[in-house]
């Protein structure tokens, strides 16, 4: 699940940041000249740079291999369910509600009103995918479940009063 | 009128403690924003969206004013500003901000301060035009101070450099000028904050005032997306600029108390100008679920939001930590609240990085994570560097001293802060959503955690102005004296 890895490497990063900054607290109380200090540290910078800007750049290249905004390439003859929806204050118009487990569906989504958010929940209340519903455009959801049960829709956007109450149910058998 | 060192500090005093009041104020709603997600608060969600709207209107305001504060602060000093329009700004900002809280609280406004177009005119008969029209004007209002504020910031740095580039120190990276001649680092933060806000501030005035027309006449349309992107372009960036104008008193202060050099070098000066450039584009990463947006500018706000950090972790941070390493440092409220909001920077970054990524934003955006990672780089960040601030300008202006319950006040922020912003990032990892006046039983726990902290930081928090309270009387009482005797 994309959240623990977030939580997990974040922890790692994290807890780095506080030994590295617990070293530098505890070892400012010596005193030294500061130019070997800085030549010496000034040469670790340059090796350390390096690194982080080719960790980032790996780390990159391979999270934007797959995007959502893609639409994926289906089978022959698996064509997808489109399914249209429309938020409002405060709730959802979706076309259907009844999907099969493995079956293609590209959600539509947009708003009448003001803008909302459209996040899709597991029966475990994890989101597991969500795009924006806005007014005058149409975002696209691409979605395959593959577990069967009752999903949850939920505003992700602010949208006034009755905001937390736009709650909708999905079914996949 | 003539700047002197006293009128200096007393206005800066002004700035600072209008600033730390109003935020401490903004904690005590945020606190009753998690009790209420808790469930420990009965609230109704008409109070909780105000609150909302009022906390995060309310700490962005209130610290950048302080953070003004400090970087005018500095500045004066090496720059001639004009102290009229830093007394204009004031008398705006507390226009604004009256307004604001009308808007909000007797007339029932709740938009978040993302105002996002048309929530402010279509609100499903929860508040009305004069409410919509108090917090929009009061915004407009306050944000024309900031802009006229920056566009003095920006003439004065102009005379004194000749141009906001050479600013920057385009001069000293193409090698047109020595190293030793580079611009301080107080004039390339500030040339930096002066070009940053002045464009948001200008993206922000024209969608509240396209916001404004279309709250009185409903007739008059605009896009919906084209104000997302104005909105976002202005909250990010003016948001952003607040640790940019306090991380002045980081480079002048540790360089004071370590009696180390920190001086603006090649490096130095790239990684500001890469600062500059990142923090105006990288707004997008708010709009990542958009996926009507062009690829490549959601493409580009994960690869400048990851670079963005570069100049932090490689520049800035690791500058202090070189400076701060075995230096003998005598650590005191300002030199231990300078060093932990670096830490607070550098620590609330990690998990901003890892939310910027698309596919990760995908299950992250707009759930609670994202207060996650910026209570922990604004609290502990930026917020740490004003109160450090505020120690410091203190110590440095009377003979106040400090004493246990100070200490106790910067521990008990710093965990405090922790606590708080390893809530929210559990929330965000259970998918808990943001800006939701209620939660589910699952998701309560950490809210209930989060309140608890906060109230932790709220109480450090009064003790930081309590001792800048006890530094302006002393100051008035020293100022009185000496006029009796010169009488």
């Amino acid at each position: 699940m994309i959240q623990t890895v977030a939580w997990i490497t974040s922890l790692i990063f994290m807890s780095f940041v506080v030994i590295v900054f617990g070293i530098v607290a505890l070892k400012s109380k010596e005193k030294r000249d500061y130019e070997p200090i800085k030549k010496k540290w000034y040469k670790a910078r340059t090796f350390y740079g390096s690194v982080l800007v080719i960790f980032m750049l790996a780390v990159t290249i391979y999270t934007l291999r797959d995007l959502p905004y893609n639409q994926p390439v289906y089978g022959e003859g698996s064509e997808p369910t489109v399914v249209d929806v429309e938020a409002f204050q405060f709730g959802w118009n979706i076309s259907e509600t009844e999907f099969s487990a493995g079956e293609p569906i590209e959600f539509k989504v947009t708003a009448a009103d003001v803008t909302h958010g459209f996040g899709i929940y597991d029966e475990d209340m994890n989101l597991i995918a969500q795009t924006q519903a806005m007014p005058e455009y149409t975002n696209t959801v691409y979605i395959t479940f593959d577990e069967p049960g009752t999903y949850e829709i939920l505003c992700m956007e602010y949208c006034g009063l009755a905001h937390h109450l736009m709650i909708e149910e999905i079914v996949v058998k | 009128m003539e700047l002197t060192a006293k009128s200096r500090n007393s206005l800066v005093a002004m700035y600072l403690s209008v600033g730390g009041l109003i935020i401490l104020a903004m904690m005590i709603f945020g606190i009753l924003m998690l009790m209420a997600q808790g469930g420990m608060l009965d609230l109704s969600p008409a109070a909780f969206y105000q609150f909302l709207t009022i906390h995060g209107t309310g700490m962005v305001g209130a610290a950048a004013f302080a953070a003004a504060g400090v970087m005018w602060y500095f500045l004066s000093k090496e720059v001639k500003l004009s102290k009229k329009i830093f007394k204009l700004n004031a008398v705006l900002f507390l226009v604004g901000v009256v307004m604001v809280i009308i808007g909000v609280f007797s007339f029932e406004y709740a938009s978040a301060w993302t105002f996002l177009y048309p929530l402010p005119a279509i609100s499903a008969n929860a508040w009305g035009i004069t409410g919509a029209l108090l917090y929009l004007f009061g915004m407009l209002i306050l944000g024309i101070g900031f802009l006229l504020l920056y566009i003095d910031t920006g003439r004065a740095i102009i005379k004194k450099q000749g141009s906001l580039a050479k600013g920057l120190g385009w001069d000293v990276i193409s090698g047109k000028k020595e190293e030793k001649d580079a611009p301080t680092p107080t004039i390339v933060a500030s040339t930096m904050v002066t070009i940053v806000n002045i464009t948001a501030l200008t993206a922000g005035a024209i969608v509240l005032i396209m916001n404004i027309i279309n709250v009185i006449n409903p007739a008059f349309t605009f896009d919906p997306l084209l104000a997302k992107n104005l909105t976002f372009a202005f909250g990010h960036i003016f948001a952003n600029s607040i640790i940019y104008m306090a991380v002045i008193a980081v480079y002048e202060i540790l360089s004071k108390y370590t009696k180390r050099p920190w001086k603006a070098n090649k490096p130095f000066l790239i990684a500001w100008n890469m600062s500059t450039v990142f923090t105006l584009l990288i707004y997008t990463h708010h709009m990542l679920m958009d996926s009507v947006m062009p690829t490549w500018m959601l493409i580009m706000g994960q690869v400048l939001s990851y670079a963005n950090g570069l100049p932090v972790l490689i520049i800035t941070a690791y500058g202090a930590l070189m400076i701060v390493y075995k230096s003998g440092i005598k650590w005191d409220m300002a030199s231990g609240l300078i060093y932990i909001s670096m830490f607070g920077w550098v620590v609330g970054v990690v998990p901003a990085i890892i939310d910027a990524t698309i596919v990760v934003n995908q299950v992250m955006h707009n759930t609670k994570w994202v207060p996650g990672h910026f209570h922990l780089y604004m609290a502990l960040g930026a917020c740490a560097m004003l109160f450090g601030f505020m120690y410091y300008l203190a110590k440095e202006d009377s003979a106040i001293r400090t004493n246990a319950f100070d200490k106790f006040g910067l521990f008990g922020y710093t965990i405090a802060i922790l606590a708080l912003g390893g809530s929210f990032l559990v929330s965000g990892a259970l998918s808990t959503p943001r800006r939701w006046a209620t939660h589910f039983p699952d998701w309560m726990a950490p809210a209930n955690f989060g309140a608890v902290a906060g109230a932790l930081a709220a109480i450090a928090l009064t003790i930081y102005i309590i001792h800048f309270v006890r530094y302006m009387m002393m100051r008035n009482k020293q100022d009185k004296d000496v006029e009796k005797i010169s009488a």
